[in-house]
């Protein structure tokens, strides 16, 4: 069983303020640090568990500069055989749609029967690429996968979908396939940072947009189907209640309002 | 089996070991959790049975107080074994969640908590502390070096605001890192993440030689034993707060004035007592505290009960259900009568002032940091 996963470094924006850069285009990242996509780290676990399983080989994939290394490392380390990494200044502006032409062309190289994606990723959260690339591909594909079973040897697989309100939509699928992995579908393990420093002895390749046949129509903006326009900071509605003071203090109004409410 | 595994009995000295059972005797988690340190410094003889061992959950009981180490006759160090065993699991990547996300965060973030570096200060915003440049020509006499816990912890942050307010008293040359500042990685290692721990030593040590400074003073014993006993190369002196203060004190550079009419007790923390020795200067401190009366605890000083925050434990939950060590210290504080329990590092602030929440006695019996109680009888 051949396995491709798609990775992108992002942000980490879960604790730290976000704000809007001079562009009104993106955001200040001097002082964020970044990381893995959630659902990524997810994606590589479930590879990495299903090459421990069934035998095969897991080609890590990430489109962006050199400091992507670092999440390409982090999956070499838990497991992953080979990397590609996809680097071009025409890839700048790329929506979902573009960053799965470009990945859809990375995987062509590659021998596969399932191309693993995160569901969405935490910086724009369009949580099209699987789709996209599924339909570029033209293979089955499936999102929100939080479960994943390997039937008559690779030739089908079992898809749990994890919908509003707990359900679990099971549906199977015939490989080639795209999966779209949700967080939880595992539990991820620990890549060590003596495994990260040896898996830097695995080589990366560097692909750029010609390397992968790609026109400048396929790339960055003129390959996207939606431009970005820019980033508005939400209005505090007229419901929104900002709670100050010391922890102690605002826990204890969360807790009175949340009763008052009759939410707990 | 790797290499480095076939050196586990050489790297322990297991060989040395005549089973006598201190060890187990005086393991304080012995007593409520079924690891028995013994039995692994002759387990670990077999090098076959050295995975399976790693995965028994008991070796993530130990809090690497030292007190097996500090009891050998034969001067081995056991709670070096489990480390060991912990760090064939860290190489498999199979550890707790909790776990492997502190480890995730200090490579990141540079501390274990989950937060972004760029929060790091938060704790000092209202505060004018000098941040410190590197190849500063204008020598500063003390670095002080803010442990994770005071600087993320809305609880413990108090502690460290305490300090800087006791050193602007008492008019010491003082400065901080700032946001560059990384964890010191005590709990890296003894989580059994030798590699990282090597990232902190190297990276600490560089970033640290480059300023230029009389000496560092650390608020936590793990970051104070750890920069002082495990780093290489570290140029300047390493000194816990409380030898300053005491040294501020009995130099009459600090004087307290006001009258705190409480009977405290002190907890020695094991990276402070056991592991360095240092008894003597918090209670010179607690002493010279107005109206304040002091009594020891019957277990003090290098007998002194561990409260199970250390050795990583702060990420991994000990599945027992027998009563904490730190309600068994809270009950002992109680019965003598003390209002106050002083300690001087902020995992045993933590521990202990949750016990006194399971006890319900919080009202009636405070926790506080040695720091905390000086910024009030100033």
């Amino acid at each position: 069983m051949n396995m491709v996963v798609c990775v992108k470094r992002v942000p980490d924006t879960s604790e730290s303020e976000v704000h809007i850069d001079g562009s009104g285009k993106g955001i200040d990242t001097s002082r964020l640090s970044f990381g893995i996509n959630e659902c990524d780290n997810y994606a590589v676990e479930e590879a990495i568990q299903k090459k421990e399983a069934l035998g095969g080989n897991v080609t890590v994939i990430s489109l962006g500069d050199k400091q992507s290394d670092e999440v390409i490392r982090m999956a070499l380390a838990k497991g992953g055989d080979d990397a590609i990494r996809l680097e071009d200044e025409a890839f700048a502006g790329s929506d979902a749609v573009a960053v799965a032409k470009a990945l859809a062309a990375a995987v062509k190289d590659v021998e596969w029967d399932i191309v693993f994606t995160g569901a969405l990723t935490d910086d724009d959260g369009y949580a099209a690429v699987p789709v996209a690339l599924g339909e570029i591909l033209g293979v089955p594909f499936a999102t929100y996968v939080k479960k994943l079973e390997v039937m008559d040897d690779g030739k089908k697989v079992k898809v749990g979908r994890e919908l509003e309100g707990g359900l679990m939509e099971m549906v199977e699928m015939t490989t080639p396939c795209v999966l779209g992995i949700q967080t939880g579908i595992n539990e991820p393990r620990y890549a060590s940072f003596k495994g990260i420093k040896q898996a830097a002895r695995k080589e990366i390749t560097i692909k750029s947009a010609s390397d992968l046949g790609l026109d400048a129509s396929d790339c960055g903006e003129a390959g996207s189907w939606a431009a970005l326009e820019q980033f508005t900071p939400p209005v505090v509605g007229e419901m929104a209640e900002i709670l100050e003071g010391e922890p102690d203090e605002t826990a204890g109004k969360l807790a009175g309002i949340l009763k008052e409410k009759g939410l707990v | 089996m790797c290499a480095e595994e076939l050196d586990f009995i050489e790297k322990y000295d297991l060989l040395g070991c005549i089973q006598c059972g201190r060890c187990t005797g005086g393991c304080p988690v012995a007593t409520r959790t079924p690891l028995r340190v013994r039995g692994f410094m002759y387990d670990g003889l077999n090098e076959e049975r050295l995975e399976e061992l790693s995965e028994k959950p008991e070796i993530w009981d130990c809090t690497t107080c030292f007190t097996c180490a500090a009891r050998c006759p034969k001067g081995l160090e056991p709670l070096e074994v489990l480390i060991g065993l912990r760090s064939l699991l860290i190489e498999e990547g199979k550890v707790q969640p909790t776990v492997r996300d502190a480890l995730e965060s200090i490579f990141k973030d540079g501390n274990p908590w989950g937060s972004p570096r760029s929060k790091r200060m938060d704790w000092a915003a209202d505060l004018d502390v000098k941040i410190l440049e590197p190849e500063d020509e204008e020598k500063t006499d003390v670095m002080l070096y803010i442990c994770c816990t005071d600087a993320y912890d809305p609880r413990v942050m108090k502690v460290a605001q305490a300090l800087v307010k006791v050193l602007k008293a008492a008019n010491v040359d003082f400065g901080l890192i700032g946001e560059e500042e990384s964890c010191c990685g005590s709990e890296v290692r003894r989580l059994g993440e030798e590699g990282l721990f090597e990232m902190c030593d190297e990276e600490n040590v560089e970033m640290m030689n480059s300023y230029n400074v009389g000496s560092i003073v650390a608020i936590s014993p793990h970051c104070y034993n750890t920069l002082k006993k495990e780093y290489h190369g570290l140029k300047h002196p390493v000194l816990h707060y409380t030898e300053l203060v005491a040294q501020l004190l009995e130099d009459g550079k600090l004087t307290l004035n006001t009258e705190m009419k409480k009977l405290i007790t002190y907890h020695d923390p094991c990276f402070l007592g056991k592991q360095n020795d240092i008894y003597d200067e918090p209670r010179y401190i607690l002493t010279r505290i107005p109206g304040a009366e002091y009594k020891d605890f019957d277990r003090c000083r290098e007998r002194s009960l561990c409260c199970e925050g250390g050795g990583g434990k702060m990420w991994v939950e000990t599945e027992s259900k027998e009563e904490r060590l730190a309600e068994i210290r809270v009950d002992d504080a109680k019965e003598m009568g003390a209002e106050v329990i002083a300690v001087a590092c902020p995992f045993c602030l933590l521990t202990l002032e949750d016990a006194t929440k399971v006890k319900g006695v919080d009202e009636e019996m405070r926790v506080a940091d040695i720091l905390e109680l000086l910024a009030e009888a100033l």
